[in-house]
């Protein structure tokens, strides 16, 4: 048996220079958060001459980021949590309890991976008037909902995987639907669970067109729509921008160390079955 | 009858998603298609059927066959360069090598945060003026101009599909990666004892079995693509004039802000037979490519 094979360094040294061009600029909306207005224009490339702290007590004293980040949180959290749930009741019945009606169910709901969500945008627009759910929180969540088929899809490949007599046993110990559901299906599905979160968290997160087209007061903004925002008020002021976006990037960097390992298992997890 | 209700009980669970799906997608699809033979303007609420028309009007509109040409043009383009710089990606981050862990986390990271934010730090590197940190680069290396990144027709366009391909190559690297590493090491051992070199090993092995991880990534590009709307939209508003509007650009811009419903309506129809047409034609082409390779 041979060793493991040997590092080759000079990978390292080849791919240096494109780890620091790809990784420029993120550098420099970091330090330029520390510089004043003048300096970011004359020179906007090099470590601040002197830190300047204060464009971070601008920003969380002027703007309303930090309710912003409160938003997207909500909104974030409860559609997630939604859609997984009604994602993964959906596949129950399909995959324990399959006949005509849920097959033909099965390709009513995937049909809806080829519809773009710019299509049905127009009527949609006008539906949520109707419905009065504009400029409401809780409308975009119920809007998101319909983003559950993708969650049902990963959901529904995974239950094929759990033995059918699981369920008959449970079944003739007395257990019923409702139960088999929640104390033994529900448990078995949190690896596809995870996968489901990261994707729709991602999505749902970081969406720009939603909530620009159905949050229009300052005080309901999400992250996203906020930085969009910012932009116009801020205009030419980078230093202040910057900080403000650096600020909110804080939220999903944190979620991108914590999860790195399953995001990129979950990536891989999702588009092979998807 | 018991046997009745454990069904009935059953079909509950799937009811929620057919609600919320048949309302916020099956339902407005079907409204589109309707819209898309009115003259609705959203004010009153009479309107007449006005046959073809709008699908008509859709191709002496400019902004709607900029936006069209623009979207085909971004998706097709930012589609190649990812692809051609995400699989020799992979086989590098696939070596040992001291940094490789660090790298794939710098490459993987732009995949985070959202596309609005991205572009947007990209318009201050792009800044047209010769305060803009890129054309500062450019001048103090080659002694260059200040370039018009982002208001010169081609380059704005060039542009959109570079940052793209920043945000999103190290994402489609890492899927390639994990198909990489599900080859067994076998068939590179037994390859070297018939004599195969690193490269034929690379051409005959690697490359036809990483074929299914291409028909994934090349789907999700191509439609992703077609999607497109942040990038364009933070990076150049759409501009100079029409040359960088996204179809969902046009689309939010006829339909909801001036209200020409039928119009728009026709358009985000049209836009739906293209995605289903490529993506047909995609997964079935490559799929053939696939069992070729077999």
């Amino acid at each position: 048996m041979t060793s493991a094979p040997k590092r080759i360094w000079i990978l390292d040294v080849l791919m240096l220079p494109v780890g620091i061009v790809v990784f420029f600029p993120f550098y420099l909306i970091i330090i330029n958060t520390f510089k004043s207005l003048k300096e970011t224009a004359s020179s906007p490339m090099s470590l601040p001459k002197e830190w300047i702290f204060s464009n971070y007590a601008h920003v969380i004293r002027e703007t309303p980021l930090l309710r912003s980040m409160g938003n997207s949180a909500t909104i974030t959290i409860s559609s997630v949590i939604l859609m997984v749930l009604i994602g993964a009741m959906a596949a129950y019945p399909v995959v324990f309890n399959s006949n005509k009606l849920n097959r033909g169910l099965t390709v009513y709901l995937l049909a809806g991976f080829m519809i773009p969500f710019q299509t049905t945008l127009i009527p949609l627009f006008q539906l949520m008037t109707d419905l009065s759910l504009i400029n409401k929180i809780y409308g975009l969540v119920i809007l998101y909902m319909g983003g559950a088929v993708f969650v049902f899809f990963l959901m529904m490949g995974y239950m094929k995987t759990i033995p059918k007599e699981l369920v008959e046993a449970a079944t003739i110990d007395g257990c019923s639907v409702w139960g088999i559901f929640w104390r033994i299906i529900l448990p078995l599905l949190k690896p596809i669970t995870v996968t489901s979160i990261i994707y729709q968290t991602m999505w749902i997160w970081n969406d720009f067109l939603a909530p620009m087209l159905f949050l229009n007061s300052q005080s309901k903004a999400t992250l996203v729509l906020q930085i969009y925002k910012a932009k116009g008020e801020f205009s030419v002021n980078w230093p202040m921008f910057m900080t403000l976006t650096v600020i909110s990037l804080v939220p999903i960097f944190i979620f991108f160390i914590v999860m790195q390992k399953q995001i990129v298992k979950g990536i891989v997890g999702g588009a092979i079955k998807g | 009858m018991v046997r009745l209700m454990r069904q009935l009980q059953f079909q509950i669970f799937i009811l929620p998603i057919l609600i919320v799906y048949t309302l916020f997608s099956i339902y407005p699809l079907i409204k589109s298609f309707v819209l898309s033979f009115t003259n609705f303007d959203g004010y009153t609420k009479a309107y007449d059927f006005v046959g073809l028309k709008n699908y008509d009007l859709i191709f002496s509109d400019d902004a709607i066959v900029s936006g069209m040409s623009y979207t085909l043009i971004f998706a097709f383009f930012s589609t190649m360069l990812i692809t051609a710089l995400a699989i020799p990606l992979a086989l590098i981050l696939d070596q040992r090598f001291y940094t490789s862990k660090l790298h794939r986390a710098i490459f993987f990271f732009p995949s985070i945060p959202s596309g609005l934010l991205l572009a947007y730090i990209w318009g201050f590197i792009l800044a047209p003026i010769s305060s803009g940190v890129f054309n500062k680069v450019l001048k103090e290396l080659f002694n260059l101009g200040p370039q018009p990144w982002l208001s010169d027709p081609l380059l704005a366009k060039l542009s959109t599909i570079v940052v793209a391909a920043w945000a999103s190559t190290g994402w489609h690297a890492v899927l390639y990666l994990a198909f990489l590493q599900s080859i067994p090491k076998d068939y590179y051992e037994a390859a070297a004892i018939d004599g195969a070199n690193r490269w034929q090993q690379i051409r005959h092995i690697t490359i036809p079995l990483l074929a299914p991880a291409m028909t994934i990534s090349v789907m999700l590009l191509l439609t992703g693509g077609l999607k497109v709307f942040e990038i364009p939209f933070a990076l150049t508003r759409g501009g100079p004039g029409f040359e960088t509007h996204t179809i969902t650009q046009v689309i939010v811009l006829r339909g909801i802000s001036e209200t020409q419903y039928g119009l728009a309506s026709a358009m985000s129809i049209v836009f739906f037979l293209i995605v289903l047409l490529i993506a047909y034609f995609q997964v079935t082409f490559m799929q053939k490519r696939e069992e070729r390779n077999r």
